[in-house]
């Protein structure tokens, strides 16, 4: 749909920054773009300790159901996305071209969930425009703008990040940096912005005490274990698997099944959705976050 | 006078017969050889004359012109020297209690050394099989070479050790029986320094070459650094099917042109051949004016492993496509065409990203997703199409490394190999293959039928897991494999469950 700057639906937040969108594009629900959410940006090349520290504060934030606002870029916004999704949250997507020209190609499917869980696209673009780096640097003062403050993760020597950074300061609002390793060349410029008087972030609270005004609620969340029918025959398996991620050659020892029977279990048991398989194949049960 | 006396000469794995025709007449003394012989051949020369003189028998101070019919084929190699020196001595008639008849069916080969003595040749495998086709009787060769050529049963094989003794021989005036050997005998060969009792832990990745052995199915290991990759690989030679002697002798015949023919007879042991990440395109699928074959064929009806894969240069990679489908690679020359087998199981190793440790507990991974992406992506996916296995190898615990348990050894584990693959060659006898990985998109469906619950699981394994389209075919050849395994006559659809946990490439890392 197609929100004009007249619009009662414009969200307010972007009538304030310098040259806001004559018009804005958007899928998904609209409304969101209303409440309150904060922006999540970084490199797209990240290390991985980027990757943690954004799956950290990304989770927390949601936690205290902020929105999370990002450019859908590879990379932190990314990840930032996704970890959104995984803990049932809700993320705004500011692409750099029309919302035909999805950038990049590789998250196609990503819109698709973002959508599908009540989040929304935005661009400023019309539907056939294509992403070029003019683009990236005129989006990022929407992902500014729509955020109450800018939470920078990791960030390139010259990067659209610290142009994002720049921008949420000159907009008046907080921006919010994880410290870094000396050693880390992605994270020379959030030291840096640190260094010139940005809000070093180590925790949560860190970033919710700049808001006194508000109230933050924490969702309250109870870990529990999916309960699913599982067939007799892979009991024996899936009783083997916790919390602890596990290897084949592990869940064998402790079951004391052959190989191959552990093996095909497991592939019944991925099916069945009861359990998951990490980086180096291994597994723990699937636990679902209810509010 | 004229003499006239028999070699053969190779062409790839293809022998021709050669006739090499001496002269000796009065004149100014000479020593020509004509019919298109290369350096190797032309340097002969020296060797004839310093090796008959050193036998204590007179060079002929006289013209010798030989002649190599057919005149018109070029002839390279240090084969002919003892054909050529045998020519030179009837011509002179140092050998004279000569049955024409007898030498008419006789061949000759090895190369002279200086004093006298007969060395060993490359190909004389391949040179008696074609031998034998020809109709020749006696192959008269160096020592050395007895062994190998001895596996030809219908030949006489007399292992000559230098001039002198051969002079003798043909004089009549000693009397040489022919060397045989026993072909079982080779079989009770086996290897004995590695075996998969030394491997601690690991069981999955057991099971899983188990299956590529039962299977001769490709197969890609992940894994960090030191996590027993190698060590893993250099063991599934041990629990191979055992070797019949037709494939034994198809080993032998390639490995004897290529000098790589070292314990002299036949190689009962299948090949585990390692090349280097740099070796280049020539020397894996073969090349040379004369081709010889390259890694891909010395590694026939065995193993060929490629360590750390993405490190190999990307065009010698895609070469391996063409090989591994068709078992067979034909080299073009202007001087013609040579084929050679190339039956081999590929195994590959790599790392889970270019620092090592992806998904590793001890160390952090130092890479970004791109980078990992682009570690990935050095294979091509017409190559990956190829494979039907991937393992993911974790490095074992230190206590695991302790443990005084024994675990199967190679021994057992063969057995069950063995049974799979006798299976499998029953079934597929009217097809002209032998093992489930080279079954076509036809035979699979076929051979692969599944029924309604397996079915089922496959179709609710695409949609959960998020496999590729490409991972279908290898999902049903594997899980026949894991079927023939258990002896069972169909496709059940726990063995469907096992054969796509084989598949983790597919799953993780293709997104």
């Amino acid at each position: 749909m197609i929100i004009e700057y007249y619009d009662k639906l414009y969200p307010e937040s972007l009538r304030k920054i310098d040259k806001p969108p004559s018009r804005l594009y958007v899928l998904g629900d609209y409304k969101i773009l209303n409440q309150m959410g904060i922006a999540v940006i970084g490199s797209r090349t990240n290390t991985q300790y980027g990757e943690n520290m954004c799956k950290r504060f990304t989770k927390n934030l949601v936690e205290y159901n902020l929105n999370i606002i990002s450019g859908l870029a590879v990379g932190i916004d990314g990840i930032a996305h996704k970890t959104c999704l995984q803990n049932s949250g809700k993320t705004i997507a500011v692409l750099p071209s029309g919302l035909e020209n999805i950038y990049p190609n590789k998250h196609k499917e990503l819109v698709k969930e973002i959508i599908n869980s009540g989040g929304a696209i935005v661009t400023e673009y019309e539907a056939n425009v294509k992403a070029d780096s003019k683009k990236f640097l005129e989006r990022n003062r929407i992902v500014a703008g729509l955020g109450v403050g800018t939470l920078v993760i990791e960030a390139g020597n010259r990067s659209g990040t610290s142009v994002t950074a720049k921008l949420t300061s000159m907009q008046g609002k907080p921006v919010f940096c994880i410290p870094s390793s000396l050693e880390n060349n992605k994270g020379k410029i959030t030291n840096e912005l640190i260094k010139k008087g940005a809000n070093l972030t180590t925790d949560i609270n860190d970033i919710l005490s700049c808001y006194p005004d508000i109230k933050f609620y924490k969702k309250k969340i109870v870990k529990k274990e999916v309960i699913i029918d599982i067939p007799q025959e892979l009991l024996n398996v899936y009783k083997t698997i916790n919390d602890n991620p596990k290897n084949v050659n592990e869940i064998a020892k402790e079951s004391n099944l052959s190989i191959s029977e552990v093996n095909y279990k497991i592939t019944l048991l991925q099916i069945n959705n009861a359990i998951i398989e990490l980086p180096g194949q291994k597994y723990v049960r699937r636990t679902d976050e209810i509010e | 006078m004229l003499s006239k006396v028999k070699s053969i000469a190779l062409n790839g794995l293809e022998g021709y017969l050669i006739e090499i025709q001496t002269d000796i007449s009065n004149g100014i003394p000479e020593f020509e050889i004509v019919g298109l012989p290369d350096m190797s051949v032309k340097e002969a020369k020296k060797r004839i004359k310093a090796s008959i003189k050193n036998s204590q028998i007179e060079f002929p101070n006289k013209k010798i012109l030989i002649n190599l019919a057919p005149a018109n084929v070029k002839k390279g190699g240090s084969s002919f020297d003892l054909a050529m020196a045998v020519g030179i001595l009837i011509s002179t008639g140092n050998i004279t209690n000569l049955d024409i008849n007898k030498l008419a069916t006789t061949i000759f080969i090895g190369e002279l050394s200086l004093d006298g003595k007969i060395n060993r040749t490359n190909g004389v495998l391949p040179i008696c099989i074609e031998a034998k086709e020809l109709g020749i009787k006696r192959v008269i060769l160096p020592k050395p070479n007895a062994n190998e050529a001895a596996i030809i049963k219908e030949l006489d094989i007399i292992p000559i050790e230098n001039i002198k003794e051969l002079v003798k021989y043909l004089n009549e005036e000693i009397n040489i029986i022919p060397h045989k050997i026993k072909a079982n005998n080779f079989f009770t060969h086996s290897i004995n320094d590695v075996d998969f009792s030394d491997v601690k832990g690991q069981e999955d990745v057991k099971r899983a070459l188990e299956i590529v052995a039962a299977g001769g199915h490709n197969c890609l290991m992940i894994g960090s650094p030191g996590a027993g990759k190698t060590m893993l690989a250099k063991r599934l030679q041990t629990i191979l099917p055992d070797l019949s002697i037709e494939e034994s002798i198809e080993i032998t015949k390639i490995h004897s042109i290529s000098e790589e023919l070292q314990n002299d007879g036949l190689i009962t042991i299948r090949p585990f051949r390692t090349p280097h990440h740099t070796v280049p395109i020539s020397t894996m699928i073969g090349g040379g004016r004369i081709p010889k074959p390259g890694e891909i064929s010395l590694a026939h009806n065995g193993i060929l492993f490629l360590d750390e894969l993405p490190e190999f240069n990307g065009n010698t990679l895609e070469a391996l496509r063409e090989p591994l489908e068709n078992k067979v690679i034909g080299i073009n020359r202007l001087s013609g065409n040579y084929i050679y087998p190339c039956n081999f199981i590929l195994v590959a190793s790599m790392n889970p990203c270019a620092c090592g440790y992806f998904g590793n507990e001890e160390n952090e991974c130092r890479c970004t997703p791109l980078e990992r992406h682009k570690y990935l992506n050095k294979i091509s996916g017409p190559l990956l199409d190829r494979i039907d296995i991937h393992i993911e190898v974790k490095r074992p615990k230190y206590d695991k490394l302790n443990s005084k348990i024994k675990s199967e050894n190679s021994k057992e584990i063969q057995k069950r190999v063995n049974i799979a693959r006798k299976i499998q060659q029953e079934r597929y006898k009217k097809y002209g293959i032998y093992s489930n990985s080279e079954l076509s998109t036809r035979l699979i469906a076929e051979f692969c039928t599944l029924d309604k619950k397996g079915e089922e699981l496959l179709e609710a394994a695409f949609k959960r897991l998020k496999l590729s389209v490409r991972a279908y075919e290898k999902i049903l050849k594997v899980a026949r494999t894991i079927a023939d395994l258990e002896q069972k006559e169909n496709i059940e659809y726990q063995h469907i469950a096992e054969a796509i946990q084989y598949r983790s490439l597919d799953k993780k890392y293709d997104n």
